[in-house]
């Protein structure tokens, strides 16, 4: 059966992404939290200026999932990131998770009571984020 | 009265009506002569597979599995259980797994894992509702009713906290029933 792949507890950067492994841990999908590291700008002497490292890379499947924040400016900057990564790796599979989808899905699971939280510490509503 | 909390009718009843009747034909001639073991995930598959199955003519059978969802077991075991499982071996016979929705794809790839160690000749997907926004795990769909946006979907089978699911048709549900003042789309 699979099994979660990286060594002892990662630092999740957002609640969101710890429900997230939670989830793919139940539904036993294995997962690696941030194994790559992709450069996808480099200066005039080809010494690389920005990466992006896909929260989430699922083995089994093939394919690196990313959730976003619920900031607006975030939201963009990751979107322009995802564009590079897919132009410049397009072998690769990645699933961009926006807050309201991984909002749906907290719905969907009932969870509401943790999208409360995550509103709370982020000073929205519950399920009123705003769109890419 | 539950019609008061739908925002918008996504599929009318006579809309489901024709494609499960479709589906019903379609899984008839491909299955004939094979015996098929329809196999259903409580609860939410109930309505469309009992409509489905009296639209096929051909001799089958129906098994039911219930297996735990997330969100209502995250205090238990912390990994997904087969809460009930088929009554008969599978082994050998030409499966169809019955479903009303696939989303993220992770219950059902759970399922075809468990369902394969069984040794069944065939197993195929006929699923009613197709949500492909928001899918993690690959799902080969053999049989597809319908393929929706990303909406919150209610009826026919489909629930939010367990109401609902004896509407009719497949309908949007009001963001303020789960307190919210704009829909998550």
């Amino acid at each position: 059966m699979a099994a979660r792949l990286t060594d002892g507890s990662p630092r999740f950067a957002h609640q969101s992404e710890a429900e997230l492994a939670r989830i793919l841990d139940f539904y036993q999908v294995a997962w690696r939290y941030e194994p790559d590291l992709f450069p996808i700008s480099w200066n005039a002497d080809g010494a690389v200026v920005e990466s992006f490292a896909p929260d989430f890379y699922l083995p089994e499947i093939d394919l690196y999932v990313e959730l976003t924040t619920l900031k607006q400016a975030l939201v963009r900057k990751k979107n322009r990131k995802l564009r590079w990564l897919r132009q410049l790796y397009p072998e690769i599979r990645v699933k961009l998770f926006y807050a309201r989808d991984f909002n749906a899905l907290m719905l969907k699971y009932g969870r509401l009571d943790f999208l409360a939280d995550v509103a709370a510490m982020n000073g929205n509503g519950p399920l009123n984020e705003p769109a890419p | 009265m539950i019609h008061d909390d739908v925002e918008e009718v996504l599929l009318t009843d006579a809309q489901i009506r024709t494609r499960v009747a479709e589906l019903g034909a379609q899984l008839s001639q491909d299955f004939d002569g094979r015996d098929p073991v329809l196999v259903s995930v409580l609860k939410g598959s109930i309505i469309f597979l009992a409509d489905l199955v009296r639209a096929m003519e051909i001799p089958l059978s129906v098994d039911l599995m219930e297996v735990s969802s997330y969100g209502a077991s995250t205090e238990s075991s912390g990994q997904v259980r087969i809460l009930k499982d088929l009554s008969r071996p599978i082994e050998g016979r030409h499966v169809v797994v019955v479903e009303d929705i696939i989303d993220t794809g992770l219950t059902l790839n759970y399922l075809l894992r468990y369902l394969r160690d069984k040794g069944p000749a065939s197993l195929g997907i006929c699923c009613l509702l197709d949500k492909p926004a928001r899918r993690l795990a690959p799902i080969e769909i053999d049989y597809r009713g319908f393929t929706i946006p990303d909406r919150f979907v209610i009826g026919y089978g489909l629930d939010y906290d367990e109401r609902y699911r004896n509407l009719p048709y497949i309908g949007v549900l009001r963001p303020s029933v789960y307190g919210a003042s704009a829909a998550p789309e």
